[in-house]
């Protein structure tokens, strides 16, 4: 029995109406199903550091309009934990995500993506354009388009340091000797709002369900998909359908100026969250889910 | 400016159709109504550390189902703060209930109390039930069983040597240390985990008193005596729902169990919840408070 199910599962607003799992080259990755509208929403995963509990707020919500498919990311959650950092390069996610639009018996979706899952639906819709009706990324993480945010460069990840402070908890040392104590740093960063105590104590939870080596695979080992600038550019200017980007103001993960980007690349639009921070899926759901049912809309009007 | 203007008021999910002022011996207290459909539920303030801004979980569901009259009761909100004991006796709460039930056109209603809202419920139950079509009473702060042992520690009116817990339930720490007292205070109201907003708000409300008149309006409490209020909850003929938390810090399970036994009334526990269910459960409480309201009505 894995951890997350020796955990007593907390209860959901809405159960999932079909679940599976998708194998790829031996990794099987978990999904679930929900509602069954005329329009698929595929919800990425982020980094193994959560799994697909990240969209509890959006899923019943949507789900009473849409089809919506969620999935665990390879290394959390209830998909394998592949012991190879390839495993967990960027395109085994467009990938697994592309899986599991099939198996959820979706031809085509608008994807939904949270930090490097924003990355991954912009890579899926510019490699894959009529897998594509939209994409909504929030807070995309998208490698070399800008500079990243300066909180992951102030200290080296795999050497020993003598401070365990701040942004010195990133560091696969500290995590091999405090994973929860990282956990709970680094989700109190990305929950600057007041008040946030439950949706801290959520993300905690959901990042012990992978362990430090894993999350290192994944987070600093794994191959970028790209390597420039230019790249990355040429990665959103080929992503043809429409696009919304939503950011936090308060983002302590990625620049606003990559969010920016993102949006001018694309042709799409960008808003900016006032007071929020890098998860307002998690803290802000009303905005969050009516911005997202607002887009939805727009885009099935113009479908034929 | 009062305290209250002074503050930008947080917005609201419903706003009052209908506000004023009663004045009775000089005092004023402010009163709301919501909606329209009867019977109405009049939602009785509670010790003066709060006003009733603390019903904001009910009044915008009930309000779409009942009409719903809520006032501020002497001492916070946009209440007056009469000065002396004798302004802050259960007596006096009841009576202002009941003109603010005559200046609203309110022949009947379904009270709500939370804590020592109960004393004067009962009393409004009892004197007056040919007004009063049934009484809830959330976590009643009432003298028919001892408190936590822990609350009868140190004086309430001598000056301690220590500040430690429920020593600051103190005058003198009031007047010296009142915002912390109240984070004390409103800390042990809000028992269940991530009660940070909840906390927060009451702290807020808690500023509009000056401490100066809580103590008056808690040595007023404390004349309210098990006798007399035994008295008071057997002349209480209408229903009664009692709903209190197991873990609620402040006054125990069996004075909930109390008054229901008194009154005839039935006890709901709520597993888990601290002494203001209706704010950090709201829906439960809302639900079993509408099932209850319809059943009287």
């Amino acid at each position: 029995m894995s951890i997350l199910e020796a955990r007593r599962e907390q209860t959901r607003a809405r159960y999932p109406d079909e679940e599976g799992y998708v194998e790829r080259d031996g990794v099987r990755v978990f999904w679930e199903r929900y509602g069954d509208g005329p329009t698929t929403l595929l919800l990425f995963p982020t980094s193994p550091i959560s799994h697909s509990r990240l969209w509890k707020a959006q899923i019943p919500f949507l789900a009473r309009h849409h089809r919506v498919l969620a999935f665990d990311p390879r290394g959390n959650g209830r998909s394998d934990r592949p012991t190879d950092a390839a495993a967990y390069g960027s395109w085994e996610f467009v990938e697994d995500g592309r899986a599991v639009l099939e198996a959820g018996g979706a031809e085509r979706a608008i994807l939904v993506g949270l930090c490097d899952g924003g990355g991954w639906a912009l890579m899926l819709a510019s490699r894959h354009p009529a897998t594509a009706l939209g994409v909504v990324a929030i807070a995309p993480f998208v490698p070399y388009l800008t500079p990243g945010h300066p909180n992951y460069t102030r200290y080296p990840f795999d050497e020993p340091l003598d401070s365990g402070e701040g942004w010195a908890k990133y560091n696969i040392h500290y995590w091999r000797r405090d994973f929860r104590g990282f956990l709970e740093f680094f989700f109190s960063q990305q929950l600057p709002e007041p008040h946030s105590t439950k949706q801290i104590e959520d993300c905690v939870e959901w990042g012990l369900g992978t362990d430090p080596e894993t999350l290192a695979l994944a987070d600093d080992e794994a191959p970028l998909p790209w390597s420039s600038k230019e790249e990355a550019r040429a990665l959103c200017e080929g992503v043809s359908c429409p696009v919304l980007v939503m950011h936090g103001e308060l983002d302590q993960c990625q620049p606003r100026e990559r969010a920016e980007a993102v949006a001018a690349l694309t042709r799409g639009t960008l808003v900016t969250l006032e007071g929020a921070g890098h998860l307002p899926q998690a803290r802000h759901p009303v905005k969050v889910n009516l911005l997202i049912r607002d887009f939805v809309a727009s885009l099935e009007r113009r479908t034929p | 400016m009062t305290v209250l203007e002074a503050r930008r008021e947080q917005t609201r999910a419903r706003y009052p159709d209908e506000e004023g002022y009663v004045e009775r011996d000089g005092v004023k207290v402010f009163y709301e109504v919501y909606g329209e459909r009867e019977p109405t539920v009049l939602l009785l303030p509670t010790w003066s550390i709060l006003h009733s801004r603390h019903w904001k979980m009910q009044i915008p569901y009930f309000a779409r189902h009942f009409r719903v009259v809520a006032f501020d009761g002497r001492g916070n909100g946009k209440a007056d703060r009469p000065s002396g004991i004798g302004a802050y006796t259960e007596h006096e709460f009841a009576a202002d209930s009941l003109a603010v039930m005559d200046a609203t056109g309110t022949e009947t209603a379904v009270l709500v109390g939370l804590s020592c809202g109960a004393l004067w419920g009962a009393l409004l139950a009892a004197n007056h039930s040919d007004r009063v079509l049934g009484g809830v009473f959330i976590c009643p702060s009432v003298p028919l069983a001892p408190g936590h042992p822990e609350r009868d520690v140190h004086s309430f009116e001598d000056r301690l040597d220590t500040e430690d817990g429920w020593a600051k339930y103190n005058r003198h720490y009031w007047l010296e240390h009142y915002e912390e007292f109240l984070e004390f205070f409103f800390g042990r109201m809000f028992t269940e985990p991530h009660s940070t907003k909840q906390i927060e708000d009451a702290v807020g409300w808690g500023l509009e008193i000056a401490p100066e008149t809580l103590i008056e309006s808690h040595e007023a409490l404390e004349l309210c005596g098990s006798e007399r209020f035994s008295h008071v909850c057997a002349r209480v003929r209408c229903p009664v729902l009692v709903l209190h938390g197991d873990e609620d810090a402040l006054h125990p399970l069996a004075r909930g169990a109390a008054l229901a036994g008194a009154t005839g009334g039935r006890l709901v526990t709520l597993e888990g919840s601290g002494h203001c269910p209706h704010v950090r459960d709201p829906v439960k409480v809302n639900l079993l408070i509408r099932d209850f309201v319809e059943s009287v009505a």
